[in-house]
């Protein structure tokens, strides 16, 4: 069967013994960044990204998947011990799982995520291997017109599960698609937006964009909210769910895991949109519901399950089609291109190394996330105590060094400084700055798939409408654009939202 | 009209400047035509867009349900007023291209200081603390080398905290840069030198 060769190809990539090191080196860093409150999987993987410059394509790209699924389990790890959520798809984990600590069943918490992820991360696993397959075929038959209407579906559905006002978020994602377009332009050889800046003739750089955004405007507003952090647990016991405890979780883990992987999929989805719809469906079908947010074990496991889920099935948009569904894609993507592949669906069958490698690596990953974090779970906690005021200036160093090195210029660290300013300022302005990310990574390729599809239809712009494939792609935007505004489900979304 | 919504005003009037912006700019390419799209095409349909939704957010400002204050963020008038006035002295000093090192220095200086009061006239202290550290650790670490470069950015970001405590400040630089010269110049061999050029 060919699952079981392509997988044979992967496993035998991702078990040799210098990939199984960058994967538990990735696993490990991502964690230790991932814990530190207040740092998301997207600052976490921005800071790491130049650490893995010098590693080849597929062991670079093996190591940070690991700093991903590192990242959000340090999270989750956070969400429970401290009620702060590091990133905003373990903000549900907070609910129950804070609870749940202070009731003294931190180790119970802690452990179930574990198992839930990693039970998640199996099913996912296999998913990927068996849907990827069939839709990169799908893809390799797209024509421009068709990438060109996927990326707009692509970007309107993350805009629409964005936070906050729409209308801001597709403001954001074209400001992203200008920004994207700083630089030498492809077909005329015009430096556009460079004003005479040598360095911006290139471009503006990618990973410039996300630390300063995330990285440092996210250092800056941490420092603006004296918040006292509590570390509720001194020491965690029992960090192996009861037999009852499993029993209980179960049906959630099954169910978590479902609707993650199938939201992971969706454009615009994965980990964020995961794990809340895992824990509202878990609050309505639930036999333990009154006890949501008083400590449920369920409330727990459900999201945890789905975001791990989530996270790793939004892979498939990235190595089938080549668009990111979400900021953390986006920066996978920037990985690849830095490392000199074109993402989309020729990957798989061009470096089907690199691409089964990376799916295997991924449940190896998600193994060494449950062996070792459990073991480590002190050592983590002892990072939660360390004050923020000594934190920040060592994250800031790392970051400077990452940036710096990936030119060996000061102009990348002004850059990313620049950023770091306007990324506070969009803050302030909630203007959300995930949507930019997608955008910025997009703008290139978007205009290149505009340009040939209207000169493969002479000019023709009902072309878009005329391919069947391309029609279903802008009909499905334009119905999530209508459901958005329809004041209904405006007024779910908010409270969505709200109650997070 | 009063404004209602002081983070729709100010988000819709920057996107208004940048869709402007990037259409005023992309002026000066070739436009080309909807076959043959030229490099000017692309940026000013979205600069278009982007100017449009900003108008919308920006009028909302005026009519919305939600509340917000004008100023959104900590804003100082007076270092926009000395970052022109800098800027201005800059421009009209700037040296001949054969004109003396220290002349040329003294130059950049000023623009920077332009550019860093403009910077800092946003947000709390530690933004433009914080990010003045970065930059000076970016212009800093090629002819100071990694050591001395850690220590300004450790002092300056730490300062640009809520508390200062000298004695865990030095401890943190002393640690930090033992660490960064082991795992970045030694373990991943970053190009990068440990001490000031001069002494190497």
């Amino acid at each position: 069967m060919d699952l079981i060769t392509n997988l044979g190809i992967g496993f035998g990539v991702a078990l040799t013994f210098q990939n199984l090191w960058f994967c538990l080196v990735g696993v490990l860093l991502g964690t230790l960044i991932g814990v530190l409150p207040g740092i998301g999987p997207v600052a976490t993987i921005a800071m790491l990204l130049p650490v893995t410059f010098t590693l080849n394509p597929t062991s670079a790209l093996i190591m940070l998947a690991g700093i991903y699924y590192g990242a959000q389990y340090g999270g989750s790890t956070t969400s429970i011990l401290i009620n702060l959520p590091g990133e905003s798809s373990s903000v549900v984990t907070c609910l129950d799982g804070y609870q749940m600590a202070r009731q003294g069943r931190a180790g119970a918490a802690l452990g179930i995520a574990a198992i839930g992820s990693f039970f998640a991360g199996c099913v996912s696993t296999v998913i990927i291997a068996l849907f990827a397959p069939p839709l990169a075929e799908v893809a390799l038959k797209f024509g421009p017109a068709e990438y060109f209407s996927l990326m707009v579906l692509g970007l309107i559905a993350a805009t629409v599960l964005a936070h906050g006002s729409l209308i801001k978020a597709i403001a954001m994602v074209i400001l992203g698609l200008l920004l994207g377009l700083v630089g030498t332009d492809v077909n005329s050889g015009v430096a556009r937006f460079s004003f005479g800046v040598s360095e911006l003739s290139d471009g503006i750089g990618f990973v410039s964009v996300a630390m300063g955004v995330f990285g440092f405007a996210e250092i800056i507003n941490n420092l603006e909210q004296k918040g006292e952090r509590e570390v509720f647990v001194k020491k965690v016991k029992g960090l192996l769910p009861t037999f009852k405890d499993l029993k209980d979780s179960a049906p959630s883990i099954l169910r978590g895991t479902a609707l993650g992987s199938f939201l992971g999929i969706l454009p615009g989805g994965g980990a964020l949109l995961a794990s809340f719809a895992a824990y509202t469906l878990e609050k309505k079908v639930s036999k333990n519901s009154a006890n949501f947010g008083k400590g449920a074990i369920q409330g727990v496991a459900a999201p945890e399950s789905a975001n791990n889920a989530g996270a790793q099935t939004s892979f498939i948009p990235l190595l089938t089609l080549g668009i990111p569904s979400n900021p953390v894609m986006a920066l996978m993507i920037g990985a690849m291109m830095i490392q000199g592949i074109a993402p989309g669906p020729q990957v798989m069958t061009e470096r089907p190394q690199l691409f089964w490698g990376m799916i295997a690596s991924m449940w190896v990953g998600n193994l060494m996330l449950v062996v070792l974090n459990l073991p480590l779970i002190g050592m983590w906690i002892k990072l939660l105590t360390v004050p923020y005021r000594i934190l920040y200036p060592a994250i800031l160093l790392f970051c400077c060094i990452g940036v710096y090195s990936l030119s060996n210029s000061p102009f990348d660290v002004m850059q990313t400084a620049v950023f770091g300013v306007v990324g506070y300022i969009w803050v302030k302005l909630e203007c959300e700055p995930a949507p930019l990310i997608l955008g910025f990574i997009l703008g290139p390729l978007m205009e290149e798939n505009l340009r040939r599809a209207m000169l493969l239809s002479r000019g023709d712009a009902t072309v878009f409408f005329r391919r069947p494939i391309s029609l279903t792609m802008l009909l499905i935007a334009a119905f999530l654009l209508l459901i958005v505004v329809a004041p209904v489900v405006r007024k779910k979304r908010e409270e969505a939202f709200v109650e997070a | 009209m009063k404004i209602a919504n002081g983070k729709d005003f100010w988000a819709g009037a920057m996107f208004i400047a940048f869709g402007l912006a990037f259409m005023a700019v992309a002026r000066n390419y070739s436009m080309g035509n909807a076959v043959r799209m030229g490099p000017a095409y692309f940026p000013m349909v979205l600069g278009g867009m982007l100017a449009v939704l900003g108008a919308f957010i920006f009028f909302r400002g005026f009519v919305s349900k939600i509340f917000n204050p004008l100023a959104v963020f900590p804003f100082r008038l007076w270092f926009v007023v000395g970052g022109l006035i800098l800027g201005v002295l800059a421009f009209y000093t700037q040296p001949p291209r054969d004109a003396g090192a220290v002349a040329q220095i003294a130059n950049m200086l000023l623009s920077g200081a332009a550019i860093g009061l403009m910077f800092a006239a946003f947000g709390p202290r530690s933004l433009w603390v914080i990010l003045l550290s970065v930059v000076i650790f970016g212009y800093a670490l090629k002819p100071l080398g990694l050591v001395l470069a850690t220590g300004l950015l450790i002092f300056i970001s730490a300062w640009g905290g809520h508390e200062f405590k000298t004695k865990e400040v030095t401890i943190l630089f002393v640690s930090l840069a033992i660490f960064s010269v082991i795992a970045f110049v030694r373990g991943l061999q970053l190009p990068m030198n440990i001490w000031p050029s001069f002494l190497e």
